[in-house]
C-alpha cells in the first residue's frame, strides 16, 4: 500500500468538507525477547500500523484514530475528527504550520540492518547480557526481565497547506535488572543501553553496569538526616533534568506552570549549567528530519550559562505569541494528536571526569540512582526523591547508602551546581534525557 | 467477532510444532476522550483501535505475535509466527471443542454513554471547571478531562476456553492549579468505575472539583514539610495506594517464582500486624479493576493475600501458574492485544479494622497526616518505597494544625505491614481513577480504612523540627 498516497486522499477529502485537515500514518514492526537463566522467558514479534487524523474548523480541533485501513474504516474515522472538531470549543491559534524546507542531512535514526537480523540474533544478545549481569559479581544471584527489543517504522504525514514528508527510523534497547543478594538482604540495580543502532549496544557494558551496581548497593543504610553535597551519577542527572524540561515548555509558561515563570534573561542557575534540546542530535533518540506536524527540528539553547534564555515552542504555542515553532511538535503514537515536547534534551558537559567531581568533596552522598513518584513538581519548583549511593568521605565513595531522600527547592538546586562533568549519558525514561555527573552543595538529605 | 471455526484453525496452526497449550486473544476498543485546559474544550479524541495476538506456550517459554488485521490469513500467519518462536518438536495437537463460559456476574450499565451527547459531555467538563473557579480568586488554572472505553475481549485456547468480556469504564478527571503571592500548588483527582453515566447521579464530577479546589487552596497555606521520622496516620480511600506499590507487587507471582519478592515462600507466615487482612477482587460490581474473566479467560475472583496479618496467597497468571503446576488466580491483566498477559492486581484493599478514624488522629501527640498521596513507586526486591504527599496536614496534640507541602513518604512496605498499629473502621475504596504501570498500564481499585504507622520517614525540605516528631 502506498502510505503517502492514502494520507494525502485522507487529507483531500477532509478539505473537501472545508476543513483544515493533517493525516499521520506509522507503520511498524517490532520484535522483543526475554531471558531468563539461560533460556527465552517471553518472545514476540508484531507488525502494526496506525492513522490518525486531526481536523481544525476555524480554530476548533477534532482527532480521530483507528488501526484499521479499510476503505469503511478510513472514512469513519475522518468523519469523527470532523464531528468532534464540531463540537470543540474554537481558539485562533489552532492552525497547521505552512510548510517548511526540510534540511537534507542524514540524522542517523534508521538502521538497516534491524530489518534483517535474524531472531536468533536477538535471544543471543539477551543472553550476553544475563551473562554479563550474573558475572560481574558474586553477590549477584539473578536477573529480572532480562530484555531486548527493537522496532523499525515508518513515518507518514501530510497536512492541507502542502507538506508532505516521510522518514524511517529505528530503535534498539536492551535493559536488565540485576539482584544483588547478601543473606536476607536484596537489592535491585539496572543496566540499559538504546541506540538507533544495534551495533552502538553492548551487552556486556549493559549486564556490567546492573550487576555491580546491585552488587555495591548491598548493606545500604540511611544517613543522618543534614544539609550536605550531592553528587549526581548521569542517570540521576537525566531524571532530575526531565523534570526541569516540563517547566521549560512555551505551554508551562503559557499556563502558568512554571517555577521559572518570569525569568527569562535572569540568572536561573549557576553559570556551569546549560541545558539544549537538540532535535537534530546524530544518533539521538529522539531525532527526526520534521516533528510531529512537519515542522523542521533544530537545536535550541534554553538556558546558557546560567541565564534562562528560551523555551520550547510548538505551532499552537509559537502562534500565541506570535513567533516560530521550535519543532518541539511530539507524536507518541497515532492514537494521540501532536503534544508540546522536549527532544533530546540535556544538560551540556562540562570538562571535569567524574573522579575528579567526586575527589573534589570532602563529604556528600554520590546517587547512584533516585526514585521519583511525583515529589518533584516544576509548577511549585518542589524538588524531593528517594536516593540510593555511596557515601563519600574525603573525596573518596565508601559505604553503601539506601533509604534517604534527597531535596531542595528546584531554584535552589540550580544555583548551587558547582562542577558539571564530561560523561553525558542519555536515557529513555518518559523522554530522552541526557546528563553527566553534577555536583550540587546544599541539599537537605533526609535519613535517620 | 470472529467465527469459531477460524479461531479453531488458528490455534490448529499455532500448535503444528507441537507446544503445551495455545492462546487466541481478540479485542475491541473504542473510546472517546474530551480534554478541557483554559477555560475551553481543547481536545477531542475517538479512536478505534481492534487486533489479536496468538501466544504458544513450550516449556517455560511463551511466544507471542501480534496484529492489528483480523482477516483470516493474517491471524494465521500470527500463528505461524509464534508456533516458529516456540520451536517445538512435539506432535501436533488436537484439539477439544470450544465451549462458551458464562459468567455469573453482572456488571450492570444503567446509562449508556450514548445518553448524552459529545457536546453534552464538554458541557460537564466547562460546569467543573466554572466551579472550581468560582471557588476562589486564588484557582488560576483548571484542566479537566472526560473519559469513556469500551473493551470487549475474546480469549480462546487449545484446552477448550471461550471466555468473553465486555469493560465499559467511565472516569473524570480534574487538576486544579492555585495560585497567591508567587506560591504555586496544583492538586489533581478523579472519579470514575465500571459503568455508565450512572456515575454522575453516585459520585459528582462537578462536585468533586469543588472539592480539589479547596484542597488547592488549603495548601496555599502549607509550610514545608519537616524532614525525619515520625507518627504517620494515612487516609481513607485512596491511601491504600502505599500498600498496592509497597506489598501488593511483591505479592504478584512472577516476582515470587522468581525469588525476587520480599514475599517469596512466606505463604502461612506473620507478614503483618494482626489488625492487617488484604484482600484482591476482582469481582466487586462497578470496580474499575473488576472483570468477568481476565484476558487469559480465567473466571474473576476474590483472593485473600493477607489473613489477620498472616500471608496466605499471591496473585497469578496462567504463564507463573503453569511454571508450578497450579491454577491462576484470574489476575492474567494485559493492555492491550500488544502486549502479553503478566499477574497483576486488579482491586486490592486492606480490609475494615476495630478503630474509630478520630480516636486514631486523637491519639497522635505529633505527627503527619496524609489525606492525598500522589503517585508512588516501590522496588520489589526490599520492598522500599517512595511516595509525594500532595495534601498532608501536621497533627499536634491529636488535633489537624497546619497544611505541609513537598513531603515524601519514604519506607518499606514489609516494615511498614508488620508496624501498623492502628487500622479504622471507616473502610472505602478509591474513587476510581488508579492506573498502574508495571511496564504495562492497568486499570486498578484500592482500598483502606485510616490507618496509623508510629515510625516513618518523611522526606522534605524542612529540617528545623527533625528529631522531635513522634508519638
Amino acid at each position: 500500500m502506498d502510505y503517502l498516497q492514502l494520507a494525502e486522499d485522507v487529507v483531500k477529502r477532509v478539505a473537501a468538507q472545508g476543513a483544515e485537515a493533517e493525516a499521520y500514518i506509522v507503520v511498524g514492526r517490532e520484535s522483543q525477547v526475554q531471558v531468563d537463566q539461560g533460556k527465552v522467558e517471553k518472545l514476540s514479534h508484531a507488525g502494526s500500523k496506525g492513522l490518525g487524523v486531526r481536523v481544525i474548523v476555524n480554530g476548533r480541533m477534532g482527532y480521530a484514530y483507528t488501526s484499521d485501513f479499510s476503505a469503511a474504516s478510513i472514512e469513519e474515522t475522518w468523519r469523527a475528527a470532523l464531528a468532534l472538531a464540531r463540537a470543540a470549543d474554537p481558539d485562533e491559534h489552532r492552525v497547521l504550520p505552512d510548510p517548511q524546507p526540510i534540511p537534507d542531512e542524514d540524522l542517523e535514526v534508521f538502521d538497516p540492518a534491524l530489518e534483517q537480523v535474524p531472531m536468533e540474533e536477538k535471544i543471543a544478545f539477551a543472553l550476553a547480557v544475563e551473562e554479563a549481569t550474573l558475572g560481574a559479581d558474586p553477590r549477584v544471584a539473578l536477573t529480572n526481565r532480562c530484555t531486548y527489543a527493537d522496532s523499525v517504522a515508518s513515518v507518514y504525514l501530510v497536512n492541507s497547506r502542502g507538506f508532505a514528508g516521510h522518514y524511517r527510523h529505528s530503535f534498539a534497547v536492551s535493559y536488565v535488572i540485576a539482584i544483588g543478594r547478601d543473606g536476607e538482604e536484596q537489592t535491585m540495580a539496572f543496566g540499559l543501553d538504546a541506540s538507533p543502532f544495534l551495533a552502538d549496544l553492548d551487552p556486556q557494558a549493559i549486564g556490567q553496569e546492573a550487576g555491580e551496581k546491585a552488587a555495591r548497593l548491598l548493606g545500604g543504610q540511611p544517613v543522618p538526616t543534614q544539609e550536605g553535597t550531592v553528587v549526581f551519577s548521569p542517570i540521576a542527572t537525566a531524571e532530575l533534568v526531565g523534570a526541569l524540561a516540563q517547566a521549560l515548555t512555551a505551554e508551562a509558561m503559557q499556563r502558568g506552570r512554571s517555577f521559572l515563570l518570569g525569568k527569562m534573561g535572569q540568572d536561573v542557575a549557576s553559570d556551569v549549567v546549560s541545558l539544549l534540546d537538540n532535535g537534530r542530535l546524530r544518533r539521538g533518540l529522539a531525532s527526526a528530519p520534521f516533528d510531529g506536524e512537519g515542522v523542521p527540528t533544530r537545536a535550541t539553547r534554553l538556558v546558557d550559562e546560567g541565564v534562562l534564555q528560551a523555551v520550547l515552542y510548538d505551532t499552537y504555542t509559537a502562534h500565541r505569541e506570535g513567533r516560530a515553532s521550535t519543532g518541539n511538535a511530539a507524536r507518541s503514537s497515532h492514537r494521540t494528536p501532536p503534544t508540546l515536547a522536549p527532544t533530546n534534551f540535556y544538560l551540556q558537559p562540562g570538562s571535569l571526569s567524574p573522579e575528579e567531581i567526586i575527589a573534589g568533596v570532602e563529604q556528600g552522598l554520590y546517587v547512584l540512582s533516585t526514585m521519583n513518584t511525583g515529589g518533584i513538581n516544576p509548577v511549585s519548583g518542589d524538588y524531593s526523591v528517594a536516593a540510593r549511593g555511596l557515601w563519600i568521605e574525603k573525596g573518596r565513595l565508601t559505604y553503601p547508602v539506601n533509604e534517604v531522600t534527597v531535596a531542595a527547592p528546584l531554584e535552589r538546586l540550580l544555583k548551587q551546581v558547582q562542577a558539571v562533568g564530561n560523561d553525558l549519558r542519555f536515557v529513555p525514561f518518559g523522554g530522552i534525557f541526557g546528563g553527566p555527573t553534577i555536583r550540587v552543595d546544599g541539599m537537605t538529605i533526609g535519613g535517620r | 467477532m470472529i467465527p469459531v471455526e477460524t479461531v479453531r484453525r488458528v490455534l490448529a496452526e499455532a500448535l503444528r510444532n507441537g507446544g503445551d497449550l495455545a492462546e487466541v486473544y481478540l479485542e475491541s476498543k473504542e473510546t472517546l476522550g474530551l480534554s478541557l485546559d483554559d477555560g475551553r474544550l481543547e481536545r477531542a479524541i475517538r479512536g478505534n483501535d481492534v487486533g489479536g495476538g496468538v501466544r504458544v506456550f513450550y516449556g517455560e517459554t511463551a511466544a507471542y505475535a501480534y496484529t492489528d488485521d483480523l482477516s483470516e490469513p493474517a491471524l494465521l500467519e500470527a500463528a505461524r509466527a509464534a508456533a516458529a518462536a516456540a520451536r517445538g518438536t512435539g506432535a501436533p495437537r488436537v484439539l477439544v471443542d470450544l465451549t462458551r463460559r458464562q459468567s455469573p456476574l453482572s456488571f450492570p450499565i444503567e446509562k449508556p454513554f450514548e445518553a448524552l451527547s459529545e457536546g453534552e459531555k464538554a458541557a460537564l467538563l466547562h460546569r467543573m471547571d466554572e466551579t472550581a473557579r468560582r471557588h476562589s480568586p486564588y484557582v488560576t488554572q483548571v484542566q479537566a478531562g472526560y473519559h469513556q472505553l469500551r473493551r470487549r475481549v475474546w480469549v480462546f485456547n487449545s484446552e477448550g476456553l471461550w471466555a468473553e468480556d465486555d469493560r465499559q469504564i467511565l472516569e473524570f478527571r480534574i487538576a486544579v492549579t492555585a495560585q497567591r503571592n508567587g506560591v504555586l500548588q496544583r492538586i489533581g483527582s478523579g472519579v470514575g468505575g465500571q459503568m455508565g453515566l450512572e456515575l454522575l447521579d453516585r459520585d459528582d464530577p462537578v462536585a468533586l472539583a469543588r472539592e480539589v479546589a479547596e484542597s488547592a487552596v488549603i495548601m496555599l497555606d502549607a509550610r514545608p514539610a519537616p524532614a525525619g521520622e515520625m507518627t504517620v496516620v494515612i487516609t481513607n480511600g485512596w491511601g491504600g495506594v502505599l500498600f498496592h506499590e509497597a506489598c501488593g507487587h511483591a505479592m504478584e507471582a512472577d516476582f515470587v517464582t522468581k525469588g525476587t519478592s520480599a514475599y517469596t515462600g512466606m505463604v502461612g507466615e506473620r507478614v503483618a500486624s494482626p489488625l492487617v487482612t488484604a484482600v484482591d477482587d476482582a469481582t466487586l460490581p462497578g470496580r474499575r479493576g473488576s472483570f468477568r474473566f481476565d484476558d487469559e479467560g480465567t473466571p474473576a475472583q476474590r483472593t485473600v493475600l493477607i489473613e489477620e496479618g498472616v500471608l496466605r496467597e499471591y496473585m497469578w497468571d496462567l504463564t507463573e501458574a503453569r511454571r508450578v503446576g497450579r491454577t491462576s488466580t484470574g489476575n492474567g491483566r494485559r493492555q492491550s492485544f500488544r502486549h502479553m498477559p503478566m499477574p497483576r492486581m486488579t482491586n486490592t484493599f486492606i480490609a475494615p479494622g476495630p478503630h474509630d478514624p478520630e480516636e486514631i488522629i486523637r491519639s497522635v501527640r505529633r505527627g503527619l497526616f496524609v489525606k492525598r498521596l500522589g503517585g508512588g513507586q516501590a522496588d520489589i526486591a526490599r520492598g522500599d518505597f517512595v511516595f509525594s504527599v500532595t495534601e498532608g496536614y501536621l497533627i499536634e496534640n491529636g488535633r489537624l494544625t497546619a497544611p505541609v507541602r513537598g513531603a515524601t513518604l519514604v519506607g518499606n512496605g514489609p516494615q511498614v505491614l508488620r508496624q501498623i498499629d492502628m487500622v479504622g473502621t471507616d473502610w472505602a475504596l478509591d474513587r476510581g481513577m488508579g492506573m498502574c504501570g508495571k511496564g504495562q498500564v492497568a486499570r486498578v481499585s484500592v482500598g483502606q480504612p485510616t490507618i496509623r504507622v508510629p515510625k516513618l520517614t518523611v522526606g522534605g525540605t524542612d529540617q528545623t523540627i527533625t528529631g522531635q516528631m513522634g508519638v
